[in-house]
């Protein structure tokens, strides 16, 4: 109602005035017929009434809000104020923006991490279930039997339960191809249960979804959904590419359909292109038909809609047992179960297969920094309007005699921050914006279907509106309460004489602690920059340069392995005819790559220590030459050649870290070992190649044994030559071989091995860690800069006649430095120890982030704060050394 | 202009009465402020001086409240004159303020009659 009556405040007065006028008309009409002459009929008239103006005041205050109106009053007096000092109110502003922009932007990583939810119904009370291991630590694969034993005897938890399996992920097979139109191109395919699209409450987008009868025969629904973004990226929104026939690796399958727009899976990052029915997993090579039946199988992960009895939890006595009963028919014995629970899906979400999720952590980091720096931020305007209070007591002193309550001043106050805090975030959202395009930007270097989602929602909206408000009443709190209890009188005739002692302290309480945040910024931006150096430089092991790596996959078309075989052997002969052409060889893993090879081997007369599981090793198939090409060098035994065919004795390279792990007493060469699936063949040692980073470029590097590609055929392999040539040209030539010997043949993965060795693995997110944090951590640079700066100069400013009686007096020049110097060398060598002890505490988490660098680098550690110190003193030498030349005529002329 | 003995009671009329000799004058039918004015002081016998002044705020509140509704009509001698009428929630608070009032009177009454009595 009152609000109302205040929006409609203007019309009801505008009815008021007219209203007594009708009434004055009406008195002077009745006035005239008693026989007033009009002159005294008007006057008796008026007089009557009274005054007008104060009956329309009296109705309009009534349809006012009280609170509002001074509001409003406050704002248009804070305006002002910020119009009057237009430099002030520009850095201001900048330094808030800033600040809040890079809160926006972290928040907008944390919150795709943690918050975003999938776009399908009722997505809190998805769950996938998992044996935990201990804390955050899960295995989430099952077998087809153990998932349809799950399902069976958990009706009561779960409303419903499906299953699914990503294509090509961490198998023994690369990605897989979709070929359409005879071509072929790769795709990220994933296995669902018919039930998958229903349980999730999914409609098509186009054409159908699967039905739950779909998927549960092996290969007996040869149909595929694609997402909508494949859909448009692939087929550019053809819409009649519903019912036409497509192979996925090979096998022909019809397209049914695409799902909804927005619809990737249910994994975070990874992007799934292709959905296949569950039964169609044969079409991944490696998997059998019988794959319904295998036990040990476990490619499957199960994901389930929560019923009321699991609502809220994660474990549940119905569902440990029943876990139970599973691991007893079929039992894990290599791992350390606690129970099976049921963890949802999102957020923080499953990655992939992986039972740990890294994502949480790294996004708890990413936003402590963001909020390290906005407060950072708001110190700096904080001391910015401490400063300006005292300019601006007089002012305050002036309302304050007029009649205004020290409550009204501190709102003003208030106002005022809070005005300059809502600025700050207008340009904070432009500036985060930016931010986001460019991290979104960010091509993660890999040939999975990665993305990042980084997009401004509600969520983002609503914390940036929560820290501008909380920004607005921090920057201003402290000056705004000054206000209120200094005595106005005192504030009045404090203005000429510059800062009283505990202004003073505060404000250089303040320079400590940006120092000290700026500091710890600097310093965790400056161990992310070591880690990335020191994975830079790290001896890999095998040399990269001029080496070309081209992936080539004969399986996403479909050839057999013997036509793959003859392929690959020509296409060797022919590389190896170009001119410049070193060596050339082929493999299945690429340093750094997406996927790794590895399993359990058999070490016979090696015993295994108590508590230790049994041995396993990586490998690498790979094609004579492999060692030259790659430059590893061979120090003890002999190299794969071509004489180690399909028919021969089955032989291995092995590196030193597993010549040493399990021959450590004797020469390995000539000993055996097997797969442990495969003890009939056992596998003899020829050699011992040097230890070489093949995974990642900082764990510690784990036995790997290298084996002839004759004797385990993989389809996907990465051709590498080593060639001085330029890259672009060699595989130019080389592209145009591989479509004379076989014209589908999909062809990706074209780089050089340095840019390569870039990938997630690899480097890139050091780089992409290292950038971030340095980026904060200039900013903190900058923001102690000015801060500093602000502080010194103002309080210059307000000694001015204080230096100049001293020079006036004879002290010499080097003397007023020294006095000035002094107390800033203090408050920026506190300011400095505090940040130390601040990093230094929080080197625990930091520990997480960081690769053979230690969270307490001592060079890091100096050299920053050396540098920050250094900018610091600057920052503050630069208005002492301008003080030190004062005229002391001019200075105590303006007393 | 007071014609018989009694004073007028100018500016003392009790918060609250306003409103309720409003209401009372209403009841006879729709009127404007001018009118409305007039009616109370000749039904009180000119004892009962409305200050026009506050008579507007009155309306304004009274509307604001939905007791009374307005609008816009012409007066006897043909000038434009923004009228007044009971809203049906005005005739209950009519009720409700009058029996309020004549408890009030009551009350006040008994305390000014000597206890002899």
């Amino acid at each position: 109602m009152s609000w109302k009556r205040f929006f409609l405040r203007n019309h009801w007065d505008n009815e008021r005035k007219q209203e007594l006028e009708q009434h004055l008309q009406l008195e002077i009409d009745e006035n005239l017929a008693r026989g007033m002459s009009l002159n005294e009929a008007e006057s008796a008239a008026h007089r009557k009434l009274g005054n007008s103006t104060q009956i329309r005041e009296e109705v309009y205050r009534f349809n006012s809000l009280q609170f509002l109106e001074t509001i409003w009053q406050d704002l248009k007096i804070g305006a002002r104020m910020l119009r009057k000092s237009p430099t002030f109110t520009v850095v201001a502003v900048l330094t808030l923006g800033i600040g809040i922009g890079a809160n926006a932007a972290m928040f907008s990583i944390a919150d795709w991490l943690l918050f975003q939810q999938l776009p399908v119904r009722d997505p809190k009370s998805l769950v996938y279930l998992g044996f935990a291991q201990g804390p955050n630590q899960r295995d989430p694969n099952f077998s087809y039997p153990e998932f349809q034993e799950l399902k069976r005897q958990s009706g009561e938890l779960f409303s419903e339960t499906s299953a699914m399996a990503f294509g090509g992920v961490g198998d023994q097979s690369g990605p897989d191809g979709l070929t359409f139109n005879g071509k072929t191109e790769r795709a990220q395919t994933i296995f669902v249960t018919g039930n998958f699209f229903s349980m999730l409450g999914l409609q098509p987008y186009m054409g159908r979804l699967f039905s739950p009868l779909e998927g549960t025969a092996p290969m007996a629904d040869p149909v595929v959904v694609v997402s909508y973004e494949y859909w448009q990226s692939r087929f550019y929104g053809d819409t009649t590419i519903i019912g036409k026939p497509a192979a996925i690796n090979g096998h022909p399958v019809t397209i049914v359909g695409v799902a909804p727009k927005g619809f990737v899976g249910v994994t975070p990052a990874l992007h799934m292109q292709v959905f296949l029915p569950l039964g169609m997993l044969p079409v991944e090579p490696g998997i059998q038909r019988d794959f319904m039946n295998a036990f040990e199988r476990r490619a499957i992960i199960i994901v389930a809609r929560a019923g009321t009895a699991m609502h809220g939890r994660q474990s549940h006595p119905l569902l440990t047992m029943i876990g139970q009963n599973v691991l007893q028919q079929h039992p894990r014995p290599d791992e350390k179960i606690i129970e099976l629970r049921a963890i949802p899906l999102r957020p923080p979400g499953l990655v992939s297969g992986q039972g740990v999720n890294p994502l949480p952590l790294f996004a708890g980091l990413v936003l402590g920094l963001g909020i390290l720096v906005l407060l950072l931020a708001c110190l700096n305007v904080s001391n910015l309007l401490l400063v300006r209070s005292t300019a601006r007591a007089g002012e305050m002193a002036m309302r304050s005699a007029l009649g205004a309550p020290s409550r009204r001043l501190v709102r003003q106050m208030l106002t005022e921050s809070l005005l300059l805090a809502a600025l700050g975030c207008a340009a904070g959202i432009a500036l985060g914006l930016v931010a986001t395009r460019v991290l979104a930007g960010i091509n993660a270097p890999t040939e999975l279907a990665i993305r990042f989602d980084l997009a401004f929602d509600w969520r983002v909206y609503v914390y940036l509106f929560a820290a501008a408000t909380l920004t607005g009443i921090i920057v201003g709190i402290v000056p705004a309460l000054r206000l209120r209890r200094a005595n106005l009188a005192a504030l009045l005739h404090d203005t000429s004489r510059g800062a009283t002692g505990s202004r003073q302290r505060l404000r250089n309480s303040l320079v400590v602690i940006q120092v000290a945040g700026s500091l710890a910024l600097l310093i965790v931006a400056g161990l992310f920059v070591r880690s990335l150096q020191k994975v830079r430089n790290v001896d890999l092991g095998f040399e990269p340069r001029n080496v070309l790596n081209i992936t080539l996959d004969p399986n996403q078309i479909g050839m057999s392995k013997t036509d793959g075989e003859r392929f690959y052997t020509q296409l060797l002969q022919r590389v190896r005819a170009l001119p410049g052409i070193h060596s050339a060889s082929l493999a299945v893993m690429v340093p750094m790559g997406d996927t790794e090879f590895g399993g359990r081997i058999d070490v016979p007369g090696f015993a295994i220590p108590k508590g230790q599981p049994r041995p396993s090793a990586n490998y690498n198939a790979v094609s004579a030459d492999y060692f030259g090409t790659i430059g590893m060098h061979i120090l003890n035994g002999r190299d794969i050649t071509e004489s180690d065919s399909a028919t021969s004795d089955r032989v291995a390279v092995i590196n030193q870290a597993m010549a040493h792990k399990y021959w450590p007493a004797s020469d390995p060469i000539g000993h055996e070992f097997s797969v442990a699936e495969d003890t009939k063949h056992p596998i003899r040692i020829i050699g011992v190649v040097r230890n070489s980073h093949m995974i990642d470029a900082y764990s510690p590097i784990e036995p790997m044994y290298f084996v002839p590609l004759t004797q385990r055929y993989m389809p996907t392999l990465t051709l590498q030559v080593k060639t001085p040539r330029p890259p672009a040209e060699v595989a130019k030539q080389i592209e145009t071989l591989v479509e004379e010997l076989a014209p589908t043949m999909p062809v990706y993965g074209v780089r050089t091995m340095s840019e390569a060795l870039d990938s997630l693995n690899g480097l890139f997110m050091f780089r992409v860690g290292a950038a971030l944090t340095g980026a904060l951590g200039s900013l903190g640079l900058v923001l102690a800069i000015i801060g500093v700066y602000g502080v010194m100069s103002y309080s210059v400013s307000q000694r001015t006649s204080e230096i100049g009686v001293r020079i006036a007096l004879g002290a010499q020049k080097c003397q007023i430095l020294a006095l000035l110097s002094r107390q800033g060398v203090l408050v920026i060598g506190s300011g400095l120890l505090v940040g130390i002890l601040i990093t230094l505490a929080a080197s625990k988490v930091l520990q997480e982030f960081l690769i053979d660098v230690s969270p307490t680098d001592a060079l890091t550690y100096i050299g920053l704060s050396a540098i920050l110190g250094l900018a610091a003193f600057v920052a503050m030498y630069l208005p002492a050394s301008r003080a030190a030349r004062i005229d002391p005529v001019v200075a105590l002329r303006r007393e | 202009m007071p014609k018989k003995g009694a004073q007028p009671l100018q500016g003392e009329v009790l918060q609250g009465t306003l409103d309720l000799l409003i209401l009372q004058t209403l009841l006879l039918g729709p009127a404007h402020g001018h009118t409305i004015a007039y009616a109370i002081e000749r039904r009180s016998d000119d004892v009962l001086q409305v200050e026009h002044g506050s008579l507007y705020p009155a309306l304004h509140r009274l509307e604001d409240r939905g007791w009374i509704a307005s609008f816009w009509g012409t007066s006897d001698n043909n000038r434009k004159a923004r009228y007044y009428r009971l809203t049906p929630k005005g005739r209950k608070q009519l009720a409700e303020q009058t029996s309020r009032w004549e408890q009030l009177v009551n009350a006040v009454n008994r305390v000014l009659r000597p206890a002899s009595e």
